[in-house]
């Protein structure tokens, strides 16, 4: 039943490994120099910019004491697109089509949130935060009810956050195959040529000269769904960090008001 | 009688396309109505179209969710087709 998630596996894992070893490069390539008087150049810029939008949408959720929290959510993010768009190189899988991957950064965000919550609350205001919490006694007497429910949720949250992600990734990648195969059917049925359906499909053996045939390149079907693969893999990327800064923020104590840059001055 | 001829599989054949269609016809209304309401107070309000962005994409992962997950269902229900 789930041997479908095992094929190929092990692609994700060496491209999660790769992309990570060049987004560490790349920003270390691009980061400043030591010397602040220098003008900034163009890679200074760039990755200035990328940090300053960051910023601005975790200081946009949480308050401005979400300073602290970028680190984690813009690597977070940067990694997860990185490994979104190397699928579009040909020869390159995505490696968050395997939910292995998906699943280690929910993970990841999962411990990263607990970590805080203990922090920021203290045992005893974590577990406190937990039951719900209670303030009068109605509070008390429903939080035996709400403990095991936000306990639950705290559980469901980063696999929905793996399954969103490795759902979205692998739907994608499976169109651009099929629309790639679509291609090269459609070219052979239009010019008549030896690369037939049953010879592609397994049915009929094939000659070297069919193997060998330049109808192989097909019609590029799938151009315009790697195109909607761009869009998708960045809504995608910035949907994941997005809510992990909002675990993030739920997890933090609310009874301390900040200058109305965050969701709590809404309601 | 073509009733006698199916089977588990020609059933799941005919019903996992059909349940990925339902899902993607709901997250379609459910997504249609978010964003018309979105960007409706974002024209009326230009000032809080960020703030309103955010929520908005927040909700549509929420509701696009639910696709993937018919889909993923889809996935693991299609290795039974033999």
């Amino acid at each position: 039943m789930w041997d479908w998630i095992h094929v190929y596996m092990w692609e994700n894992v060496f491209f999660s490994l790769v992309v990570a070893v060049l987004v560490i490069l790349l920003v270390n390539w691009m980061k400043p120099s030591e010397d602040v008087t220098q003008v900034p150049n163009r890679k200074q810029s760039m990755l200035e910019l990328i940090v300053e939008k960051l910023n601005e949408m975790v200081v946009g959720v949480i308050g401005t004491q979400g300073k602290k929290y970028t680190p984690f959510v813009g690597s977070l993010f940067m990694y997860i697109w990185c490994m979104n768009m190397i699928g579009l190189i040909p020869g390159m899988k995505a490696a968050t089509s395997y939910i292995g991957i998906t699943l280690g950064l929910a993970v990841a965000t999962f411990l990263y949130v607990q970590y805080v919550g203990l922090r920021e609350n203290g045992v005893a205001g974590y577990f406190h935060h937990l039951a719900g919490s209670p303030q009068d006694g109605v509070g008390w007497l429903m939080s035996p009810l709400m403990f095991p429910l936000h306990v639950l949720g705290e559980l469901i949250k980063p696999v929905s956050l793996a399954l969103r992600l490795f759902g979205n990734v692998m739907g994608e990648d499976a169109l651009i195959g099929v629309f790639a195969v679509l291609g090269v059917v459609l070219l052979s049925t239009i010019t008549g040529g030896p690369t037939s359906l049953e010879s592609m499909m397994g049915l009929k053996a094939m000659t070297t000269a069919q193997m060998a045939s330049w109808q192989w390149f097909g019609i590029p079907l799938q151009l315009p769904i790697m195109m909607l693969a761009l869009l998708t893999g960045t809504i995608q990327a910035l949907v994941f960090a997005l809510l992990s800064t909002i675990y993030i923020f739920l997890m933090l104590p609310h009874d301390h008001h900040d200058d109305g840059h965050g969701l709590e001055a809404h309601h | 009688m073509i009733f006698a001829e199916l089977d588990a599989s020609a059933l799941l054949a005919l019903a996992l396309p059909l349940g990925v269609a339902l899902a993607a016809i709901g997250s379609a209304m459910g997504l249609g109505k978010a964003v018309s309401t979105a960007l409706e107070s974002m024209g009326r309000q230009p000032e809080a179209a960020g703030a309103i962005q955010t929520a908005m994409i927040i909700g549509c992962a929420f509701i696009e969710a639910l696709t993937i997950y018919a889909l993923l269902t889809v996935f693991v229900l299609m290795g039974r087709i033999s």
